[in-house]
């Protein structure tokens, strides 16, 4: 039973790297509640992954179907007071499955019209499920409209966020491993073909939707009774591009890339955030920011441009290391100069101001260098340990 | 007309089963009559062909037979079910399966994973148990694997399977739609100029293949080619479109020498 024994032994590795991780960061109260966000963050991307990048369908209304999970399990435990008297982690699995289930079902109302739409026009319907859903929780004074509405309990558990990540990792990787996952690649691949083989393509995209939409929901009740406190304000529009960012950013359709993408680009402006020098914020002045940008965007076209005209790997690794050791000189030097301009020099910021100046940066250098995203379609696996083998979807 | 023609060619001793059947069938776009009152019969284990000069609604008869169009008037019957307006997929699933004549393979995935697209139409497992990956389902993709792997082998591309399908030559891109839709167990196979783009041997190899797919595959072939020496080489039976019109009907040899077939294509060749 090779079988049985593999499928047993990663469930007690994962159910193990996740109680690591608990036991790693439950005695510091920031880092606990940044590691279950970082979790929550894995499991939006990798569940719009789910629907954007193998299924094809761009859809930018996530942060719609994280604040449906939130709402329902708010809305519960406000008009339910007395399921506060359960254990506060059964109460939370059990919300979470709830608000998977709900907010599936909130993904297939919001699908089987919509599916019919492709492209833009799909991307324009669901930024506006995001925003309808938005406005009118602002307006619905029973659930604290925009006042908000306070979760009881507050529970924090890294564990049960890291599993809900693991699993919904699980999922999309399972998914591929079969024939069943090669109709929703199909039907990115070519609408027109994959029905042709007798792919029923609204149906597999109303699936992709469902699913992904409610692993978002599960998350959504995960982040509800993690801060406690949740209003319209804490999922704005904004959060549906950080998580589509996620997902082009790490490589459409790579499990993989999603997850790597998630966690830097969550911890990209929290460390920007935290960032100091013998206690004190991190600062510097204009001069030196003028100056950075001035070097970077340098280093950018000299890396852009040893990608299209350079071929050999010696000549390419050469320019790169010279990209970024000259644009650190020049930051230097430039700095140095316009530390004497009155209006740069004067002036003072912190990191933390311009952290999303940076996160943006970093987005389009990446862009720039590897349009199709970090991981491309490729995915980590054991084959990476292995001699040169194909790097097939399905392994 | 056409019907009794049929029967005639068919009277040859043993009785063959109908699989496919226009009646008639017709499609307009606004005031153009891409296909007009198109009617033949495909028998069980033909091998044939549909040419005529461009844009004579070759392919879009293809796109009618395959629910692409729903057919304006007229019928489609396919083993004696009418099949008009059904959506492609249900088309595949009942047992016609096609090619395209401007390649629609899918390009991010392998050639292998392009066939296994196809098999996963006689999946007998739900999808949902994908997710848990039982043991079935793995069989199962097992299963498919090994399929496309000996359908790659019958088209002669059994080196590339692990390729990108983008990156594949061009003609090898044609063999494999060919393979992707074997894949599907069609009972009858459609295939929109396989020739197309191929050197002369390629194109001999690409005939042996067709007979095999009729003779060890027991599948019905209709194909749509140009290539007049690769139609007459290979079809038993032919059907001549010309303005979305049926000019002639019959065995290779009488369409050689039907007046109206060589007007067709002399007359487009001297206007041009």
């Amino acid at each position: 039973m090779k079988f049985w024994g593999t499928r047993l032994g990663s469930i007690v590795l994962a159910v193990a790297g996740c109680y690591l991780l608990q036991t790693i960061f439950q005695g510091n109260p920031g880092m606990n509640r940044l590691v279950v966000l970082a979790c929550l963050w894995v499991t939006l991307s990798v569940s719009l992954n789910l629907i954007n990048g193998i299924t094809g369908q761009f859809s930018i209304g996530h942060a719609g179907f994280w604040m449906t999970g939130a709402y329902i399990s708010g809305v519960i435990m406000k008009f339910q007071p007395q399921l506060k008297s359960m254990p506060a982690m059964q109460l939370l699995l059990l919300m979470m499955l709830i608000a998977f289930i709900g907010t599936g079902i909130m993904g297939l109302l919001v699908g089987l019209p919509s599916l019919r739409l492709k492209g833009d026009y799909l991307a324009i319907v669901t930024l506006g499920f995001g925003e309808i859903l938005r406005i009118v929780v602002n307006a619905s004074e029973p659930i604290g409209g925009s006042y908000g509405l306070f979760v009881e309990p507050k529970v924090n558990s890294i564990f049960i966020a890291a599993m809900l990540a693991v699993i919904t990792i699980a999922a999309c990787r399972n998914l591929l491993q079969t024939a069943h996952g090669l109709e929703f690649l199909s039907v990115r691949e070519d609408e027109v073909a994959s029905q042709a083989m007798g792919v029923n393509n609204t149906t597999i995209k109303v699936v992709a939707f469902v699913i992904g939409a409610a692993f978002a929901g599960a998350a959504g009740a995960v982040f509800a009774h993690l801060e406690g406190f949740i209003s319209p304000t804490s999922f704005p529009m904004a959060f549906s591009f950080i998580v589509l960012t996620m997902v082009v950013l790490g490589g459409t359709g790579s499990i993989t890339g999603s997850v790597v993408a998630a966690i830097v680009l969550f911890a990209i402006p929290e460390y920007l955030r935290g960032m100091s020098v013998n206690g004190e914020p991190l600062r510097f002045t204009l001069a030196g920011f003028v100056a950075f940008a001035i070097a970077g965007i340098g280093a950018l076209a000299l890396a852009k441009y040893t990608q299209d005209r350079v071929h050999d790997s010696k000549g390419k690794l050469i320019r790169y290391i010279g990209a970024v050791v000259g644009a650190i000189v020049v930051t230097g030097v430039f700095a140095a100069i316009f530390r004497n301009i009155p209006a740069l020099g004067g002036k003072e910021i912190g990191v933390d101001q311009i952290r999303y100046v940076i996160f943006s940066l970093v987005l389009i250098a990446v862009m720039l260098l590897r349009p199709q995203g970090v991981f491309g379609h490729h995915e980590f696996g054991w084959h990476w340990f292995k001699s040169k083998k194909s790097q097939e979807t399905v392994a | 007309m056409a019907l009794v023609q049929e029967q005639e060619i068919a009277g040859d001793g043993c009785v063959s089963e109908t699989i496919l059947e226009l009646k008639e069938a017709t499609i307009k776009f606004g005031g153009l009559t891409a296909v007009n009152k198109v009617s033949f019969v495909l028998n069980r284990g033909d091998l044939f062909g549909l040419i005529g000069p461009n844009g004579a609604g070759k392919t879009t008869c293809f796109n009618l037979i395959t629910g692409v169009y729903r057919p304006t008037s007229g019928d489609i019957e396919f083993k004696g079910k009418v099949i008009n307006g059904f959506a492609p997929n249900k088309i595949a699933t009942l047992g016609i399966c096609r090619t395209f004549q401007n390649i629609r393979l899918f390009g991010a995935l392998s050639a292998r994973e392009n066939v296994m697209v196809g098999a996963n139409l006689r999946s007998k497992t739900v999808m949902p148990s994908s997710f848990w990956l039982l043991p079935p389902v793995i069989r199962e993709t097992d299963e498919m694997r090994a399929k496309a792997e000996h359908l790659l082998e019958v088209v002669g591309l059994k080196e590339d399977m692990s390729t990108r399908s983008a990156d594949l030559s061009y003609g090898e891109q044609r063999r494999l739609e060919i393979a992707r839709a074997m894949a599907t167990d069609p009972e009858l196979i459609l295939l929109d100029e396989p020739a197309a783009g191929m050197n002369p041997l390629e194109k001999e190899t690409l005939q042996k293949v067709v007979r095999r797919i009729r003779d060890e595959f027991s599948m019905t072939v209709l194909l749509i080619e140009h290539d007049m020496r690769f139609v007459m080489g290979l079809c038993e039976r032919i059907v001549v479109l010309d303005h979305g019109e049926e000019i002639a009907q019959g065995p290779p040899e009488s369409i050689r020498s039907n007046p109206k077939v060589i007007e067709a294509y002399l007359g487009e060749a001297a206007t041009h």
